[in-house]
């Protein structure tokens, strides 16, 4: 009997793993792709049907890209931006987060919920009244008037909001309060080291979105100085048409930092947090 | 309690400059006329939603976004949660997966939208190279106009699957170890333990998830209207999505009021969706021990 | 109602104007002496054109003195923040674009009227009277034609000569009976090669501009002016019904196109289609991806009996009204339109420059295929685009309706076709209403 369901226990392993493989085919095929055409001339890029590899390797599309402009800079820019952003809101999601979850004032219900509702408006239908309220600080082609919305993020703190209020256990407040602590105390020393999960997966998708901003920082930047990748990479995209070797080449570059990040950040993410400290 | 409007009061302030008040601004706008140019902006009243309920591009917009949030929402939350649950084990494969899975979700769509067209391409494509394998004629996935909303929700999903999976992966992460191997010890099957123990304890991440994949869905735009550019692309209409039409109204056509007010809709709707997902995940108290 | 934003926004307009007005008048006495300190900002929506914007920018410094910085990004994205920019003073000095917006700018007084030079320049016979017409509003003219984007039809010559072909048709029903023999199919009946690649998916007004490729010749046209100022719909007539039918010949009946195969250039560039109605620029893709294809560019046939026409879309540089340095700007503006400047454009960039007192014959030496483009077949003529507000509004409406019309098999019927179009002709009439523009 033992046997029998080992068996069928190992089968729907392998069917599991069968799967899971086809699925992480199609999941990285599209990168794949992209990386392939960054090293085809522009002659094999054209064909159709289109070959996955390239016949003749060439590495003329990454350093045609550095030549066109100045990528670089728009690598440094995208960096800075991104970190900034990171951090601020990785800061902003944390202690608003907490506050939403753990502590009891009133309009309480009625501020988290304009926090969540106006993440929902698109962002088109408010960029340009936005800008005016910039153009009137004078924040016009400014690495501060880039970052600015960008520096707490609502999903961030929805997130850490539902982190805190379901893993941190409000008895351990109770017990740093009882020895005297004050609430920055408790929120640094108690509820910070608790949530380096949550935290961390604030961090990688607050990256992302740091690193991808397109139309916000294009209506500031007037000096092509400011810009990030994604605004140097419409250098290759023509009225109708493409450089799209180039554009293979810059957008592949583009996606090693967001690797990196994922891969330092991963790890914290399937750690398991400290012991919840209220054994015996 | 000082303690929350100090701490709460840098974030408020940034909230308030940059969403409270342009926000406001464009809502109060979806009253007026604008043409986005010049100064003058006529009071119009209702005439903008008036408008919009007549408007057929509106109309199809909203129900292409409804299937496609709907859609992508129930797959990739459904698929993504398993998934995770799976690939919770500390493994070398686990960590694996983990990334291969999260790469679709910083794979810019611009440059791999070709990509997308070839392997749904009629003639060429791997996904009907795959069904002549199993007998099945070739689909035009993306060309017809009945199955591109389709294959535009199979790519969305595929874009955010790895997101969800983070998630949950971060939600099965903060359950004791020690409820389940107590259950286990008890004679719990692993269906029994998921069912009664994981998905209830896992109920704030779900509703974040569920939150976040709606707002995010009906949000969709680039993504979509990618496919729709140049050769082998989707039907316009047939995945004709809101956030577009609101930008063709307001940028292309200048009716920067009448964009705002389906704006406004598009808020309101969202909004409903999420309060109803609040009321149908009721957080439990977590009981311990 | 009273915003505070909007108030803020007219003081800081006010201030921005006084402040340059004040300037430009301190600087007239000694403008050649400053000229070296001037930055001119160029905004352009053409990324394919920024070599030749920097070319000649560094040969107006090395001549002036005056430095020029150029900022480029896609097209649509060019056009957003332009609208940002420019009524908020936080624009360029000088940038291109489509007449759509810049109609709208013009209205809002953030264009000016061009100076004596400018005016002078248009006038003296370096443009074609449509162009001059073009960017006249109200008797006064604004900004200078940059490029043109006119049609022609590419024929793949080794294709033709396959198929027993001698030459490109001369009319759309040649064209189809062409196609009947080009068009290839493989063993399971898919098609692997239009005859002739129409746009017959997608998304935006390109569909239907496409469309008036067959409209016009057959006789029709969008909307037609009744001489008093206002328009109505022109295509609710035995034109419009013959050129929707060519579509759905061509898809559903001679099967010469399918919305299933690849299209437009790339297809044309990978030989996977026969003949392609397109302008300038697929010269410069098949130059850089396809550099052995064997292809000729002709006329766009006529219909029957009736004139070759095609479509005739500028595009413009102009000077912002806003700008500080406003008299370099317009000196810079005619710099750009000089005449080697303007054969460096095309051929930096295969967009067609403006001019029509251009010597093309070092260029047609090097790419003969351009002739059609640049010193188009004699009879052509050309219909523009007409320069409203409301046109992108009328095309996109039509646009997003004949996708479906095209597959559809219902409208082989006539009277159902007949009745498609009365309904979207309906609809062009209805925008032109909501816009005040409705008379016929």
């Amino acid at each position: 009997m033992a046997k029998k369901r080992s068996l069928l226990r190992r089968i729907g392993l392998l069917a599991c793993h069968t799967g899971l493989m086809t699925g992480a085919l199609l999941m990285v095929m599209p990168m794949l792709w992209m990386l392939a055409t960054a090293f085809k001339p522009p002659t094999e890029i054209a064909l159709w049907p289109p070959q996955f590899l390239p016949t003749d390797w060439t590495t003329a599309n990454f350093t045609g890209a550095f030549e066109t402009a100045p990528f670089a800079r728009f690598f440094l820019n995208s960096v800075l931006i991104a970190i900034t952003s990171t951090a601020a809101v990785m800061l902003t999601s944390l202690v608003a987060g907490a506050v939403f979850a753990k502590y009891r004032f009133p309009g309480r219900t009625i501020l988290f919920g304009l926090v969540l509702a106006t993440a929902i408006v698109p962002f088109e239908a408010y960029m340009i009244p936005l800008y005016i309220q910039l153009v009137d600080i004078d924040w016009i082609n400014t690495y501060q008037g880039i970052i600015l919305p960008y520096l707490f993020m609502a999903f961030g703190i929805f997130l850490m909001r539902q982190h805190v209020s379901s893993a941190i256990p409000t008895e351990l407040m109770e017990a740093g309060r009882v020895d005297g602590a004050g609430e920055w105390w408790i929120l640094g020393r108690v509820i910070a080291p608790l949530s380096g999960n949550a935290l961390a997966a604030v961090g990688i998708f607050a990256f992302i979105q740091g690193w991808g901003i397109f139309i916000w920082p294009l209506l500031i930047a007037n000096d092509q100085l400011l810009f990030n990748m994604e605004l140097g990479l419409t250098a290759f995209q023509f009225r109708f048409s493409a450089d799209t070797g180039k554009l293979m080449a810059g957008s592949t570059l583009s996606v090693v930092p967001m690797l990196i990040i994922f891969l330092l950040m991963r790890r914290r993410i399937i750690e398991n947090m400290a012991l919840t400290g209220l054994k015996g | 309690m000082l303690f929350c409007y100090v701490a709460l009061a840098p974030v408020l302030a940034l909230f308030f400059y940059v969403r409270i008040i342009p926000i406001g601004f464009s809502f109060l706008l979806s009253f007026y006329k604008w043409n986005l140019i010049s100064p003058r902006r006529p009071f119009v009243g209702w005439d903008n939603y008036l408008g919009l309920l007549d408007d057929e591009n509106f109309l199809l917009a909203l129900k292409n976004t409804t299937i496609y949030s709907f859609s992508t929402v129930l797959l990739s939350t459904v698929l993504a949660l398993p998934l995770a649950v799976f690939l919770s084990r500390k493994s070398r494969l686990s960590a694996f997966y983990q990334t291969v899975y999260f790469l679709p979700v910083i794979t810019p769509l611009v440059p791999v939208s070709i990509a997308w067209k070839w392997i749904y391409d009629y003639n060429y494509g791997i996904l009907n190279y795959g069904l002549s394998f199993l007998g099945i004629k070739s689909v035009a996935w993306l060309t017809d106009p009945d199955i591109a909303l389709w294959a535009l929700v199979i790519m969305g999903v595929w874009k955010v699957l790895g997101y969800n999976l983070v998630l949950f992966l971060v939600g099965i992460r903060n359950i004791s170890g020690e409820l389940l191997e107590a259950a286990s010890i008890d004679g719990a099957s692993d269906w029994q333990r998921f069912w009664r123990i994981t998905l209830p304890l896992l109920k704030p991440i779900l509703l974040y998830v569920l939150v976040t994949s709606t707002i995010a869905a009906y949000n969709v735009f680039t993504q979509v209207y990618v496919m729709t550019l140049g050769s082998q692309s989707a039907p316009g209409q047939a995945v004709r999505m809101l956030v577009f039409d609101i930008y063709t109204n307001g940028f292309q056509f200048f009716r920067m009021g009448y964009a705002s007010a389906e704006a406004v809709i598009l808020t309101l709707i969202v909004l409903g969706l999420t309060v109803i997902q609040f009321a149908m995940v009721r957080e439990d108290k977590v009981k311990e021990g | 109602m009273t915003n505070p934003t909007a108030a803020n926004l007219g003081r800081r307009s006010a201030l921005t104007l006084a402040g340059s007005a004040g300037i430009a008048a301190a600087a007239t006495g000694s403008r050649k002496a400053n000229a070296a300190d001037v930055t001119l900002a160029i905004w352009t929506g053409y990324p394919e054109l920024v070599p030749w914007y920097q070319a000649m920018g560094a040969e107006y410094t090395k001549a002036k003195g005056t430095k020029i910085t150029v900022l480029s990004t896609t097209l649509r994205e060019h056009e957003q923040k332009l609208a940002a920019a420019v009524p908020t003073g936080t624009g360029p000095d000088v940038f291109d674009v489509g007449q759509i917006l810049a109609i709208k700018f013009i209205e809002g007084g953030l264009i000016k009227p061009n100076p004596t030079a400018v005016d002078g320049l248009l006038k003296s016979g370096a443009y074609r009277k449509t162009s001059i017409e073009q960017f006249t509003v109200e008797g006064k003219t604004y900004g200078l034609p940059q490029l043109f984007s006119t049609p022609a039809m590419f024929w793949n010559k080794a294709l033709f000569k396959e198929a027993g072909l001698s030459g490109p048709p001369n009319t759309f029903q040649e064209k189809m009976a062409f196609a009947k023999k080009l068009v290839k199919f493989d063993a399971s009946g898919k098609m692997t090669r239009s005859g002739m690649s129409l746009r017959l998916s997608g998304q935006g007004s390109g569909i239907a501009e496409k469309f008036r490729f067959i409209l016009e010749p057959a006789g029709g046209t969008l909307i037609k002016p009744n001489g008093k100022g206002k328009f109505s719909q022109g295509y609710d007539n035995d034109a419009g019904r013959n050129a929707l039918k060519y579509y759905i010949d061509a898809v559903q009946i001679e099967k010469v196109d399918d919305p299933k195969v690849q299209h437009d250039a790339g297809a044309f560039v990978a030989g996977n289609t026969a003949m392609l109605m397109r302008e300038a620029w697929v010269i410069g893709e098949i130059k850089e991806k396809n550099p052995t294809l064997d292809y000729g560019v002709a006329p766009i046939p006529a219909w029957g009996t009736g004139p070759h026409k095609t479509l005739l879309q500028h595009n413009g540089l102009w000077v912002n009204a806003k700008s500080k340095n406003i008299d370099a700007a317009y000196d810079f503006q005619l710099f750009l339109a000089g005449k080697e400047s303007m054969v460096k454009l095309t051929q930096t960039s295969g967009w067609v420059a403006a001019r029509a007192d251009l010597d093309w014959t070092p260029l047609l030496k090097e790419i003969p295929q351009y002739k059609e483009f640049v010193n188009p077949t004699e009879g052509m003529q050309f219909y523009p685009e007409p320069v409203m507000a409301a046109w992108d509004e009328i095309e996109s409406r039509l646009a997003d309706k004949l996708p479906g019309a095209y597959v559809d098999a219902s409208l082989q019927d006539p009277a159902k076709l007949a009745a498609f179009i009365k309904a979207a002709a309906a609809q062009t009439d209805q925008i032109l209403k909501q816009n005040d523009l409705y008379g016929t």
